[in-house]
């Protein structure tokens, strides 16, 4: 007798295991560190090597050069933030950059041929504001990129040889609001897994607004003190894009039976809590005021990235890319693995000079 | 090769048609309708025959209800992808149908895009599953049975009413309900946790996994126990129940051998009829609880001591650094009344 159901059952079987084991991207073998004693058991995934290396290895450096000689103020024109550099330092740097952001465009990305004093490419005007952000990163932020360790920022810890980082977050196109239907979620199909395929609404609230992020209650019983579970709902999309940024779970910062609670957190969660701040800061002085200068039309081909409704989000696009966690840390705990690369390129390191720069938002309100 | 067959081995039993006892009594509007069907497949998992059934007022209005909730989900869901089937498909898991939001409170007529929708389709969805318990009941009554399935059935209403209509109605703010969406209403139940200072300190949710857990257990020992004991008969459970047979004589020497003590034929099946019935009752109660009276389970048990407290690991001090405590406070917070380690949610728009 030909029993064709355990036959089909078989095959299908079979079809299902390939299909699970062939089609989904496996991180194997998955390594647990537990960072805690044995009762609140805080186990932290390390990222697998084979993906770190990659992507997040640093280019070699140019032989250092001297800091002597005339300053690159003084000979050039038109350097207003690095002009205490010496022309060799100047010079080497500026060679660095081009590798580092627009490798394959070279110097005239920026400069006009000819005339490199000149400031008519808009790319140049932002180059100049980028290496101001660079430097007051450094100089003001300490508390976040060189809490851990000594890391710092130059321009390859977001650009990593490409003029526009290649994560960044667009603030999703306002949808034409139809009469009778609610608006949906702009979730983050860029993702590659269900990991990172959360809704994105949120993270404006937060990289560039001052959103409430408390939710849980410090008593047990109410108090009359309601938060409403939309304020959990954004801060939760929200902790998904910083853990899928630095590639760690929630365990990383927070104590999971209590995750208000900074009395169990790690130390880790404070130096998060400055990120956040680091990035509003830098979207709301540096990313945002550059909006006249920054193109403002950007193309979204319809795939593979297809978006929540086809004809709002293909084609031509208006507004500026975000700051958020991934754009330095590229999944990774410390960018570039820790490396202190801006060691090598002091220029970058300050001074700062946009201490006391008035914010262009308005105070916040205080109650 | 010799085989013994029995109502749980191979053989699909084909007999005429079964066309059911005639209907007397209260509460028989309509004939029962459909002719019978067979189906060799069906007969693997169950009877081979389909029909006739009993729909009846309460059963119409009950597949009514439900097709026009669905409807209005289903049609929310595809407007908001601009109609495209594509999407439709792509997006189906992550779609959502939201209650209204905080602002209209227990209103019940807010706009359509803000909670109109879910309203209506929470009415008719509860209509339905209403209508439906009802039919159960009275086709138990028709039958002569005693009613205990739809009160099962009425425990897990109890756990659907309490999300979705009870709490809201206790806190005072139809934005306290579920989501309608398969990854949406996830989401909720996870945030609902966070939010609440994790459910798992919530001893009802506690007994609520127990019954759970309970009841997949009891499930796997009976139904393994009727099976093994299918080649004597076992499967006539009711027969054994009063006139023992060697059946019953094993399953219930198997347990006593086992774990030194059995159920009898007919306790099991109160055992797990209860422990089904107590999961969903304990979950709702958890949930009734969750907001209402307690606002943070987890600081609820350590008041009770249900929290353990684990030494601090080296060099993490009990409160953030000042200047961390500084900014939060310029957010409107103060530690004080507050567990140390959390802050009062203060400020926070409603």
């Amino acid at each position: 007798m030909i029993r064709t159901g355990a036959i089909l059952l078989g095959v299908a079987t079979v079809a299902a295991v390939l299909f699970l084991l062939l089609v989904p991207r496996w991180h194997w073998p998955v390594r647990g560190v537990q960072v805690s004693l044995q009762g609140p058991s805080m186990v932290q995934f390390a990222p697998t090597p084979q993906d770190l290396t990659a992507t997040n290895l640093i280019p070699a450096a140019l032989p250092p050069a001297p800091a002597v000689g005339p300053k690159a103020g003084a000979l050039y024109q038109n350097v207003q933030v690095l002009k205490d550099a010496s022309v060799p330092q100047f010079v080497r740097l500026m060679v660095t950059m081009t590798t580092w952001v627009a490798p394959k465009e070279g110097c005239g990305f920026c400069h006009e041929a000819g005339n490199f004093a000149s400031d008519q490419k808009p790319q140049k005007r932002i180059a100049r504001l980028m290496i101001r952000m660079t430097r007051h990163i450094n100089a003001a932020w300490k508390s976040h990129v060189d809490a851990n360790a000594q890391v710092g920022v130059t321009c390859y810890t977001c650009h990593r040889g490409q003029p526009v980082p290649s994560d960044v977050y667009y603030p999703s196109p306002p949808h034409p609001q139809q009469p009778f239907i609610e608006k949906q979620d702009d979730w983050n199909e860029d993702e590659v897994s269900t990991l990172g395929f959360f809704p994105r609404d949120s993270w404006g609230e937060y990289v560039l607004q001052d959103a409430p992020a408390l939710t849980q209650s410090g008593t047990a019983l109410p108090t009359g003190q309601v938060t409403a579970r939309i304020v959990t709902k954004r801060v939760y999309e929200f902790m998904i894009q910083l853990s899928n940024a630095l590639g760690v779970n929630c365990g990383f910062c927070h104590n999971s039976r209590a995750f208000g609670d900074w009395s169990q957190s790690t130390p880790y969660r404070w130096i998060a809590y400055y990120g956040i701040r680091m990035a509003r800061d830098l979207n709301r002085n540096f990313i945002v005021p550059a909006a006249h200068i920054l193109p403002q039309e950007r193309i979204i081909p319809g795939a593979p990235r297809m978006p929540m409704v086809p004809q709002r989000n293909e084609g031509p696009q208006a507004g500026n890319a975000l700051v958020i966690c991934g754009t330095c840390h590229h999944g990774v705990p410390l960018p570039l693995l820790g490396v202190n690369m801006v060691h090598d390129y002091p220029e970058l390191l300050g001074p700062d000079s946009d201490a006391g720069v008035p914010s262009p938002f308005p105070p916040l309100p205080t109650n | 090769m010799a085989r013994f067959y029995s109502l749980y081995t191979s053989p699909v039993l084909r007999g005429p048609d079964e066309p059911g006892v005639p209907l007397t009594g209260e509460g028989n509007e309509f004939d029962r309708i459909g002719t019978p069907v067979h189906s060799l497949w069906a007969g693997r998992f169950g009877e081979t025959q389909f029909f006739p059934t009993y729909l009846g007022r309460t059963g119409l209005a009950s597949l009514f209800c439900g097709f026009i909730a669905i409807e209005i989900i289903g049609l929310n869901f595809f407007a908001s992808v601009d109609w495209s089937p594509i999407r439709f498909i792509k997006m189906l898991p992550f779609l959502r149908l939201d209650p209204p939001p905080p602002k209209y409170g227990l209103w019940v007529f807010p706009p359509l895009a803000e909670g109109g929708w879910w309203l209506m389709a929470g009415f008719f969805l509860t209509a339905s599953i209403l209508l439906w318990w009802a039919r159960m009941y009275r086709r138990a009554r028709a039958l002569g049975m005693g009613t205990h399935v739809p009160w099962a059935f009425a425990s897990a209403i109890w756990l659907y009413l309490v999300l979705g209509f009870i709490r809201p109605l206790i806190i005072g703010c139809w934005c306290e309900g579920v989501p309608f969406g398969i990854i949406p209403h996830l989401n909720w139940t996870a945030t609902f946790s966070v939010r609440y200072g994790n459910l798992y300190y919530d001893p009802f949710h506690m007994l609520s996994i127990v019954f759970l857990y309970g009841s997949t257990l009891l499930f796997a020992m009976h139904g393994g126990t009727i099976l093994a004991v299918a080649r004597f008969g076992g499967e006539r459970e009711t027969h054994e129940i009063t006139d023992r047979g060697t059946a019953a004589e094993r399953a219930a020497l198997f347990w006593r051998w086992t774990m030194g003590f059995n159920a009898t034929f007919e306790s099991v099946h109160r055992w797990i009829y209860w422990f089904a019935i107590l999961t969903t009752l304990t979950g709702g109660i958890g949930i009734l609880l969750t907001g209402t009276v307690v606002d943070n389970w987890y600081l609820w048990g350590v008041k009770h001591g249900l929290a353990p407290s684990y030494p601090q690991p080296a060099g993490i001090p009990v409160l953030p650094p000042p200047q961390v405590l500084h900014d939060m406070q310029l957010r409107g917070t103060t530690p004080g009344g507050a567990t140390p380690g959390f802050f009062l949610p203060g400020g926070s728009p409603r």
